[in-house]
């Protein structure tokens, strides 16, 4: 006790005096928490030796770093960030643009701009990783025939019980128009107009009376545990952690699953800006990329990392092979829809009101 | 009045040191005043700095529309002329949006560097609160009449895009041939707007700033607000219902007793929010605790029975799995978890109340020939009117702006107007809606403190 009241004064002392006196402090990084963030842990600050970065985790949006910015007073140097707040945030300047050729290029040399799963949107972004929303369910929740693809997710007769969604509209609306029989390739321009939006609300209509909502990643495995519902959405990450880490017998339905961007970008105005651009080179290093997959099943946004693990296998800490729980490998990728983050920056605020509305009404 | 006369006849009365005794009294008065406000200045600058400037700032966020006017002032002075607004507007306003572009990006702050870029990103979110896609036809747009060199990300001139633009804009993103883009410009071209109120209870401008209804599937606020209003009061009726009791036994049971039912009261009130909640998703869910219980201990009976009267009836009475009762992530789990968390501040100031009212007035009701049940509501209730006033003020304003209950356990029909303001701050960033929803709650509250004034008295409110 003695030790712990003795280390908190520590610390706040120390706060104090970098409050004091501003000196060159630990870069300070927000992510996640969770199993997440202890993988960035593990595979960027740990391998990291030339400064120090504490993390600290968030809920997401960038209703903060926007408050720091306006008013001047930025604590934070790096968030972890998604597509459409990675594009927003650029837009509106909360973010600051980097020099591309700072970053180092993969081992066959090709620049890391070029070493992306998709272009780059912006100069403000960093590689981190892909993760996916997925259906899943226990082994044996289901007798006899098992649920395979996302048709079936939206079938209540086939397979009963409540369905675990989360509260806001996007991947869940992809995913109807493609229970719907919609063809990958036609999703977002069916999702542009007015009519397609209709025919995506129509098919979460048919299993409305039936879906439990969630908010916080780590709720669908409570609903799922608990036997609230049978089959739920959930990030492929906090499903493969639970298989991964602690044997959990749950089965992933791969098809129909929707692949998000995930991206470090660095706070315009940081206090340790030169620090944290050390760093970033660091993180989002082919190495470091693959380094991540060590301990969690999120993929490597960089593609030049897929050889490093494949070549390695068993590549998970635990000395499983990690590349079955990947969402971006070739088999898995065959029913995967890469969501469109631009399309969600120009309509997120009007289909979100409308899921709204028809969460509520 | 025959003594001011006196006094007056007789000149001014004077102190010892010869000033008149009024001015004297008025100068310590006024000295006593300055102290007193000396005292309370650091709380007062306190509050004013800390409390009233970042909320009002914040707030005056929900009708402030400056900003995209700064950006395209040409394009709104266009949009004044434009006549006939269900067809395209002429070649003027598509090159007044040329124009306020260029301008705008070539802008830098007081250290040199560009801003223009961020100031035309920040009008793209705005614009695209008005209509869906304002954000990636604006950036679009800006990349084609702003050509940026990459290397030196200096303007390249002279431009590639010369007048007249409609045919090049349209060429570029047929979204620009579509005159409801156009049409939504009408929201934004006054520096300051009701728009973010329309929008907080699903109203809009239509291209002519007259008011109407948004689409039906896009109407989600009033819904949200009734329901906001309908937990607060459900909350706080309940609160009620199950404190006062709690509150008398408290008042009137020997201290023995009564301390040990206080700490009853309390212990819940000192335990962490997220812990309660918690124990309560894992009371109510599904397959909780209480649904478990219903399953395995209410008797099963199913069959055939000869009833009189009826003759052979099938009767079903069985609580199986299917029948397990939804309670939780809905309304019902809303209500039950927001009556627990508030109770105690139903309980304390009703509890406070009750502590003062002298049991002998009831013993005296008695002694006048009341029943008890009379006396208890003739000269009891009327008593503890304002413990109650308190508590339900209190629960209910509470109650109004919960966030973290709903947003826990709500699921899909038990999230409040409090979640919305968070959506609307953390994810879309559409301060200028959040600052709306808020200003309308603090009006709102501001009202029931007002009709509370009205009705009971706000003297009579006692908190303890």
């Amino acid at each position: 006790m003695k030790k712990v009241i003795s280390k908190t004064l520590i610390a706040g002392a120390i706060s104090t005096a970098m409050l004091a006196g501003a000196a060159q402090a630990a870069v300070t990084l927000v992510s996640w928490g969770g199993g997440y963030s202890a993988s960035q842990q593990k595979a960027y600050i740990d391998t990291y030796s030339s400064g120090e970065v504490n993390m600290i985790s968030y809920n997401g949006g960038l209703g903060e770093v926007r408050a720091q910015v306006e008013s001047g007073n930025v604590q934070w140097d790096i968030v972890d960030v998604l597509p459409s707040q990675a594009r927003t945030g650029c837009d509106e300047g909360l973010f600051e643009e980097l020099d591309r050729s700072l970053f180092l290029p993969a081992p066959d040399g090709t620049p890391m701009d070029e070493d992306l799963m998709v272009d780059v949107p912006n100069d403000c972004v960093v590689p981190q990783i892909w993760w996916s929303y997925v259906p899943f369910h226990l082994a044996d929740t289901f007798k006899g025939e098992q649920p395979s693809t996302m048709q079936d997710f939206f079938d209540l007769e086939k397979f009963p019980g409540k369905r675990g969604v989360h509260t806001w509209a996007s991947a869940i609306t992809e995913m109807a128009l493609y229970a719907d029989g919609v063809a990958i390739a036609d999703i977002y321009d069916v999702l542009d107009t007015q009519e397609g939006q209709d025919r995506a609300f129509a098919k979460l209509d048919t299993i409305k009376d039936h879906v439990v909502f969630w908010s916080a990643g780590a709720k669908p495995l409570d609903l799922i545990n608990s036997g609230e519902v049978s089959m739920s959405l959930a990030y492929n990450g906090r499903i493969g952690g639970a298989v991964l880490n602690d044997g959990a017998d749950y089965v992933t339905v791969w098809d129909g699953q929707v692949l998000e961007e995930e991206w470090l970008v660095l706070v315009n105005g940081a206090p340790n800006r030169a620090a944290a651009i050390h760093f970033l080179i660091h993180a989002s290093a082919t190495e470091q990329q693959a380094g991540q997959a060590h301990w969690i099943n999120y993929g490597p946004m960089r593609p030049s990392a897929l050889p490093l693990m494949e070549a390695n296998e068993p590549w998970f800490n635990t000395g499983v092979n990690i590349m079955e729980h990947m969402p971006n490998t070739d088999e898995h990728m065959k029913g995967g829809i890469l969501a469109d983050p631009d399309w969600w920056a120009d309509n997120g605020q009007a289909v979100n009101d409308r899921y709204a509305a028809w969460m509520a009404n | 009045m025959s003594d001011t006369s006196t006094i007056n006849s007789q000149g001014p009365l004077l102190t010892n040191d010869g000033v008149p005794l009024k001015d004297s009294l008025r100068k310590s008065l006024r000295r006593s005043k300055i102290r007193s406000f000396l005292l309370i200045l650091v709380p007062l600058l306190f509050v004013l700095a800390l409390f009233v400037a970042p909320i009002g700032s914040l707030l005056s966020r929900s009708v402030d529309d400056v900003y995209i006017n700064n950006v395209f002032p040409q394009t709104f002075a266009q949009y004044e002329v434009w006549e006939d607004k269900s067809i395209l507007p002429s070649e003027e306003m598509f090159a007044a949006v040329i124009n306020d572009i260029r301008i705008t990006h070539k802008l830098e702050n007081s250290e040199g560097k560009n801003i223009g870029k961020n100031l035309l990103g920040k009008s793209g979110t705005r614009m695209t609160y008005e209509f869906s896609g304002w954000r990636s036809l604006l950036l679009k747009t800006v990349k084609s009449a702003t050509k940026v060199n990459k290397r030196s990300k200096e303007e390249i001139k002279p431009y590639t895009w010369e007048a007249p633009y409609k045919e090049k804009m349209i060429k570029r993103d047929k979204r620009w041939g579509k005159v409801e883009f156009w049409q939504s410009l009408g929201a934004m071209k006054d520096p300051y707007t009701m728009g973010y109120y329309l929008n907080a209870v699903d109203l809009r401008y239509d291209a002519n700033k007259n008011i109407i209804q948004k689409v039906e599937h896009l109407r989600v606020y009033k819904t949200i607000w009734m329901r906001t209003l309908q937990v607060s009061l459900m909350v706080t009726i309940f609160c009620l219902i199950l404190a006062y009791p709690v509150s008398y036994l408290l008042a009137t049971l020997p201290m023995r007793i009564s301390n040990l039912l206080m700490i009853c009261v309390l212990m819940p009130f000192w335990t962490s929010l997220l812990v309660r909640i918690v124990a309560w998703m894992i009371m109510l869910q599904q397959n909780g605790v209480v649904n478990d219980t219903f399953v395995t201990i209410l008797p099963c009976f199913e069959g055939m029975v000869n009833l009189p009267f009826f003759g052979a009836t099938n009767i079903d009475l069985c609580f199986g799995d299917e029948d397990r009762i939804p309670m939780m992530y809905n309304f019902t789990g809303t209500i039950i978890v927001m009556t627990q968390i508030l109770l105690p501040f139903m309980i304390l100031p009703i509890y406070s109340i009750m502590k003062g009212i002298p049991p002998s007035y009831m013993k005296a009701a008695q002694n006048l020939g009341a029943t008890p049940t009379r006396a208890f509501i003739r000269v009891y209730i009327p008593q503890s009117v304002p413990g109650v006033g308190a508590g339900c003020i209190l629960v209910f304003i509470v109650a109004i702006g919960y966030y973290i209950t709903p947003e826990l356990v709500g699921g899909k029909d038990g999230l409040m107007i409090g979640n919305f303001v968070a959506r609307e701050m953390q994810q879309t960033l559409n301060w200028g809606l959040a600052a709306a929803m808020g200003t309308m709650l603090l009006i709102a509250v501001l009202a029931l403190y007002w009709v509370y004034d009205k009705f009971i008295g706000i003297d009579n409110l006692k908190m303890g």
